[in-house]
């Protein structure tokens, strides 16, 4: 009989964090079937098999280390320094996920101490991060937080043994090769340059007025959604850009313009060509765009 | 003897420095949390709005109270500088909405992960994970994903309003959620409809609930701890939501709160031993959170079970099950009335035009969330927050502890007074923002 194969090993540490990452991964919702898979060595919440004071005394072999929240060295979990506790897990492990923008590239914990405060290989887009001679072995899943389908995604990679095509700041194509614009519902309005006006519609793009990042933003939230039903632009908020290494900006509700025209473009797009093309759709009016979807609410 | 414990298992990590007796009972635990991350030193400097984005950040479980607390004090900063705004009643019960999923999906996970996991661990007996509640909390906040974009972290909220505009989809959606949440809620945390468990009215019939409430309270028993875990007595409410206001009891007396009696202590914070600082009502410990806010509202069941054994263990984690049902009942009223005529937003005049100071408050899962700023045309000067658990985990003295610390002195060992301490729903992220 063959004997039962190893469970894949995960160790999950956390750095400075809001535990953000570890709710949204508890949504997931085939955790099931995935956890039927893995073992945790040690997770915050998670049963695990070892406490947290073994994991920093024993610095466990692991498949695969998660590290969420931000990273400064003098930072202790379980009365070690990460500046010690971090590479010794790097070190005896197969491989590594920075989860979340903290993790990736510092976020929004590093504003309040931007000299000291980075992710693990990238401070914000530069490889200087404690694991940066790591980095071939770590995978960043940027995003605040980051989505469950985009850890376990990458976690079931791992256990069929394929290979993540990463970019050139190391997130999985497969994830962020999309802009959050790329599925968001009011790309009708935006391909026509309907602006939204107003907080609290549906209809209408945000890129305009009220900040949308979607156009600049790589990331998956309006292909495979949030908590399966929403995201932030269904929503009627703009995407923040959380995935990505400037986040958090700021001014985040307002659409920076120059000339009336945003000042970030598109992703992809010269500034010339969005001119030309913006001057002639606006011309057009489309009364469908310009009228409430359902107006007939009651 | 003077003993350094780990606690895990609670949103983060804290230290307990026991004394113990010779027998290994508990005479003194002094509470340290140590990662302060300047959440408000943060904010500070920066555009109003963003408060918004970075305010959910404080804690990954409950973003949406920091939200609407940070939207609730910018909108209180336009009334005080005397301007105008305006909210209908739908922006409001949506604000409820996602609140009150939050704050279900926090009581599920507690029960779950942490009380039931921590009990069985005492008693030495096996507990699987529960995948069905994590399930269930998870339709917790799809519920509220369906208005806010997602959980965790949304901004959905803004002083004039909310930015959804939802449409009868959502509300059936948001129905068909709300049921399997009830019917989780009776069939598995209860063990009985909401009508039989509404007829409930003394703490043995809680205990003989089928359900994993009954369960977690019969280990509870079975550990010796039903009756122990007394604090001080002393309860506060200072959000006010559907069917909770704001109220300081005392023993037998009951007034109206007024948040200018609170206070922070910072005589506990040293660096490198702890970054909590205590939050005093007149000069005071005092309980916040769900045993407050159920004998503010007059929960007959656990008002009566209160009367009876006063503010033990096992009726702190009652109020926090009777709760979820409380919950439930209001979120089915908020989203069978919403008026989806009414608008979402209605925008008020500019921020840049505004100056001022305000103030907002929510029942957060743990307790009563204060956020405090003052802006100036458009820019915010000062950033401050109180959150739930320094009410509930405040440092005191052996002679004059906090409400966690009196709840585990007389302990009989220091496990049992670490799951004391459990009892209050811990949260180091929130406490040392
Ligand atoms: S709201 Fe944002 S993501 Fe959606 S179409 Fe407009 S720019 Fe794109
Ligand atoms: S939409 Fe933008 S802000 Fe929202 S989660 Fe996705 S990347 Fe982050």
């Amino acid at each position: 009989m063959p004997s039962k194969p190893a469970k894949f090993q995960i160790v999950w540490l956390q750095g400075i964090t809001c535990n953000g990452n570890t709710h949204s991964f508890l949504n997931d919702p085939l955790l099931g079937s995935l956890l039927d898979k893995v073992r945790f060595l040690y997770h915050p919440i998670l049963p695990s098999q070892m406490s947290l004071r073994e994991l920093v005394v024993k610095i466990p072999k692991s498949d695969l280390l998660i590290v969420e929240g931000a990273y400064r060295g003098d930072f202790e979990r379980g009365g070690a320094v990460m500046e010690k506790l971090l590479p010794a897990l790097a070190a005896r492990a197969k491989n590594i996920v920075a989860l979340g923008s903290c993790a990736s590239f510092g976020g929004i914990f590093k504003e309040a101490s931007p000299e000291s405060i980075s992710g693990i290989v990238y401070d914000k887009s530069e490889a200087t991060g404690p694991l940066a001679a790591m980095r071939e072995k770590v995978i960043n899943l940027g995003g605040c937080p980051a989505h469950p389908e985009w850890l376990s995604f990458v976690i079931g990679m791992m256990l069929n043994k394929r290979k993540v095509a990463l970019d050139e700041l190391g997130r999985p194509k497969e994830l962020y090769a999309y802009t959050v614009h790329n599925g968001c519902l009011r790309n009708d309005y935006f391909e026509w340059k309907v602006d939204s006006r107003s907080f609290g519609t549906k209809e209408g793009c945000l890129y305009y007025e009220q900040g949308c990042q979607g156009p600049f933003t790589h990331g998956s939230c309006n292909k495979i959604l949030w908590n399966g039903v929403a995201s932030k632009t269904r929503a009627g908020t703009p995407c923040f850009g959380c995935t990505e290494p400037t986040f958090p900006k700021t001014d985040l509700f307002r659409t920076k313009t120059y000339m009336s025209i945003p000042s970030e473009m598109p992703l992809g797009v010269p500034k010339r060509s969005y001119l030309a093309l913006a001057g002639a759709a606006k011309s057009f009016h489309i009364k469908r765009l310009e009228e409430r979807l359902i107006d007939d609410h009651a | 003897m003077i003993t350094h414990e780990l606690i895990e298992r609670i949103e983060g990590e804290a230290l307990i420095d026991f004394r113990t007796d010779r027998s290994g009972r508990v005479q003194d635990a002094q509470i340290r949390f140590l990662h302060f991350r300047g959440m408000e030193a943060i904010l500070e400097g920066r555009h109003p709005l963003d408060a918004l984005v970075i305010a959910p950040r404080v804690c990954g479980i409950c973003g949406h109270s920091h939200l609407i607390a940070a939207v609730e004090a910018i909108e209180a900063a336009y009334r005080h500088s005397g301007a105008e705004v305006k909210l209908s009643m739908k922006a409001r019960s949506i604000r409820n909405v996602t609140k009150f999923s939050e704050l279900l999906q926090n009581h599920l996970k507690w029960l779950y992960l942490i009380m039931l996991g921590e009990s069985a661990k005492l008693l030495r007996e096996e507990h699987p994970l529960p995948l069905k509640a994590l399930n269930a909390a998870s339709q917790a906040n799809r519920l509220a994903a369906l208005f806010s974009g997602q959980w965790p972290h949304s901004s959905y909220a803004l002083p004039g309003g909310v930015t959804c505009d939802p449409t009868h989809i959502e509300i059936m959606q948001a129905l068909k959620i709300l049921a399997e949440l009830e019917r989780f809620v009776e069939a598995e945390v209860l063990g009985c409809s909401f009508g039989e468990f509404e007829t409930i009215r003394s703490y043995r019939d809680l205990t003989a609930l089928g359900g994993d409430f009954g369960k977690l309270l019969q280990n509870v028993e079975r550990l010796g701890l039903a009756d122990t875990g007394h604090s001080h007595g002393r309860f506060l409410v200072l959000g006010e939501h559907p069917g909770c206001r704001s109220m300081a009891i005392d023993g037998n007396t009951r007034r109206a709160a007024d948040v200018a009696n609170v206070s922070e202590d910072a005589s506990a914070v040293i660096e490198g031993k702890t970054y909590a600082k205590n939050a005093l009502y007149e000069g005071a410990f005092y309980e916040t959170g769900p045993l407050a806010r159920a004998l503010v509202s007059g929960r007959s069941v656990i008002g009566a079970i209160h009367e009876a054994h006063g503010d033990s263990a096992s009726v702190r984690i009652a109020a926090r099950m009777d709760e979820m049902v409380d919950l439930l009942k209001n979120i089915r009223r908020l989203i069978e009335t919403l008026d989806l005529s009414e608008p979402s937003y209605i925008a008020p005049p500019p921020i840049e035009t505004i100056s001022g100071e305000g103030r907002g408050i929510v029942e957060a899962p743990r307790g009563s969330l204060i956020h405090t700023l003052r802006i100036e045309k458009g820019k915010i000067i000062a950033y401050a927050m109180i959150t739930p658990t320094q009410w509930n985990l405040g440092n005191g003295t052996a002679v004059s502890p906090g409400v966690a610390q009196k709840a585990m002195i007389g302990a009989q060992s220091r496990d049992k007074a670490s799951f004391l301490f459990r009892t209050f729903d811990v949260c180091s992220v929130c406490t040392t923002h």
